[in-house]
């Protein structure tokens, strides 16, 4: 599903690499943590599978296509089959829930049919279908991330990516956000979940890569956090 | 695919409306500068016409030697009338020629009781169809030995002329020179409407939106903030001409002017035009930057 080769990645005007010699295979339908300590990497490693970066040197695979081989006019169409979750949630305050999640499919110029089908079942799994037409500004950050979750799942990608996802939750919702995202996993779709939560990693027992410097110091099955 | 443009059509509207005062302002920013492009090119158009004028009025006269008999004029006649730029060419005999100064001299036309015989020579008078070749043609003209003596208005001719260019590249450039003023100002407008929404296109670009799906309801809203501001300039102009020529008409009667249903119906579809494709130009301005995600 997801292929590093050989990344380095350096960001314009630094001389220190971010990402460093990064070869990483991640089989369909996997759940995988990448911990490490501030600074390792880790956001730039997941900003390489949804292009919002692209790799010094080196490929980066995702779903069979080489993302530095795509144009320009491509990578919304690219971007279309994955769901990404970010630590801030990134929702539009002045929007209601539905419309939230509706907008990932307005985007793809769905038929309102589809967008009335989806985007129910969508918040239904995450539980916020009775806060359909609540302002996102309007809700708690647990709540906020649920709908986050929803517009990534609601058009049904394959590859899911969550950047500390539980980074500003309080433990509780911070649980229920990644029970959410091991219910997508069962599914049937990959993730993957860039993490700070210790408990977590430990509890769950999933694949983890620990990240130091840019580099992969640790690929374990069945892994934990590893750090103090 | 409709629903879609109506919802695009819907949040220009939306962005325009949601930052009232603001896009209040510009509007009128807008209209003040189409107001005055239109004004330019009204000026532009009567100086364009009285210009014409001016220049249709430059005519040839050719006198000729005396002696020419009738065949050998008729056959001069028809090479002028060959050579590029003559419109038309007429004789007048020397008995027509003293008639019309006779005509031109009014009251003082006792100076001519004082001659025993007519002074004057035979004539051409060579009207132009392409008033810029008066120099050209008039060379060529004089050239004729059965021609003895060309007159053309030498060196107010070429004053005129270049006179005439001069208001046609300043009209043009003062246009010009608007309709990017007018470009800059939309494409402010519009960049600032990005701006309130920048959190929002970033979210979109991360979830899959195309450059056109992200554009297209700020290129919308350019067009319509010029086209609404193209439509408050062209009613302005149009009452301002109205009430100009009417003046005109009845204090300065020999100036020439366009006439406003003549010139307003083109003027006014242009300006919408213009405004809608100037909107158009500025809102893809201001938005390339933002795109690079
Ligand atoms: N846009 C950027 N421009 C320049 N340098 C960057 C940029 N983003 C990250 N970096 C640098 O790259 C390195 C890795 O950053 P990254 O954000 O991937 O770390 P991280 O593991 O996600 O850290 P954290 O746990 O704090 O989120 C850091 O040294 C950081 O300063
Ligand atoms: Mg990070």
């Amino acid at each position: 599903m997801v292929r590093f080769v050989n990344v380095t990645k350096i960001y314009p005007g630094q001389t220190k690499p971010s990402l460093q010699g990064i070869n990483l295979e991640i089989d369909r339908g996997e759940f995988v943590f990448i911990v490490g300590p501030s600074g390792a990497g880790k956001s730039t490693l997941t900003r390489l599978i949804y292009r919002e970066e692209l790799p010094t040197s080196g490929q980066v695979w995702v779903g069979g296509i080489n993302v530095a081989k795509l144009k320009r006019s491509q990578v919304p169409y690219f971007r279309r089959t994955l769901g990404v979750v970010f630590q801030d949630f990134k929702l539009l305050p002045d929007r209601t829930v539905f419309e939230n999640v509706a907008f990932a499919l307005e985007v793809t110029d769905a038929s309102r049919r589809e967008i009335l089908r989806r985007v129910p079942a969508a918040l239904e799994l995450v539980g916020m279908r009775d806060k359909a037409n609540q302002r996102a500004q309007e809700l708690s950050g647990g709540e906020q991330q649920r709908v986050a979750v929803a517009r990534a799942i609601v058009r049904n990608p394959s590859l899911v990516i969550a950047d500390e996802p539980t980074g500003n939750l309080d433990p509780e919702n911070a649980w229920q956000i990644m029970r959410l995202l091991l219910n997508i996993n069962q599914m049937g779709t990959t993730v993957i979940v860039a993490t700070h939560a210790r408990e977590m990693v430990d509890a769950l027992r999933k694949r983890v890569v620990a990240l130091e410097n840019g580099t992969i110091v640790r690929d374990e099955e069945r892994g934990v956090y590893g750090y103090a | 695919m409709l629903r879609s443009w109506a919802q695009a059509l819907r949040q220009a509207v939306q962005s325009i409306t949601r930052s009232g005062l603001m896009s209040l302002a510009s509007l009128a920013t807008v209209s003040v500068s189409l107001l005055v492009l239109a004004v330019v090119a009204c000026v532009a158009v009567n100086l364009n016409l009285m210009a014409r004028e001016l220049e249709s009025q430059l005519e040839i006269r050719a006198f000729l030697r005396d002696g020419v008999n009738p065949a050998a004029r008729q056959a001069l006649i028809e090479q002028i009338q060959a050579l590029e730029g003559v419109r038309s060419v007429t004789f007048i005999s020397k008995e027509e020629g003293l008639a019309m100064m006779r005509e031109r001299l009014g009251e003082q036309r006792w100076i001519l009781e004082e001659l025993e015989e007519n002074p004057l020579p035979d004539s051409l008078k060579i009207e132009l169809a392409d008033p810029h070749q008066v120099v050209a043609v008039a060379e060529k003209v004089a050239a004729f030995p059965q021609v003895e003596k060309v007159r053309y208005g030498q060196g107010v001719a070429e004053k005129l002329l270049a006179v005439t260019r001069a208001i046609r590249i300043a009209g043009l450039a003062m246009v010009l020179l608007l309709m990017v003023a007018t470009v800059f100002t939309l494409a402010n407008t519009i960049r600032l409407a990005v701006e309130a929404r920048r959190r929002e296109i970033a979210i979109m670009k991360l979830v899959g939106a195309t450059d056109w799906f992200i554009r297209r309801p700020f290129v919308m809203a350019g067009i319509l903030l010029g086209m609404v501001g193209a439509a408050l300039a062209a009613g302005l102009v149009y009452m301002g001409y109205q009430y100009l020529v009417r003046f005109l008409v009845t204090n300065l009667p020999f100036v020439p002017v366009a006439p406003p249903a003549e010139l307003m119906q083109p003027l006014g579809s242009g300006l919408l035009a213009l405004g809608a494709l100037l909107g158009m130009v500025g809102s893809w301005i201001s938005l390339r930057r933002y795109l690079r995600v």
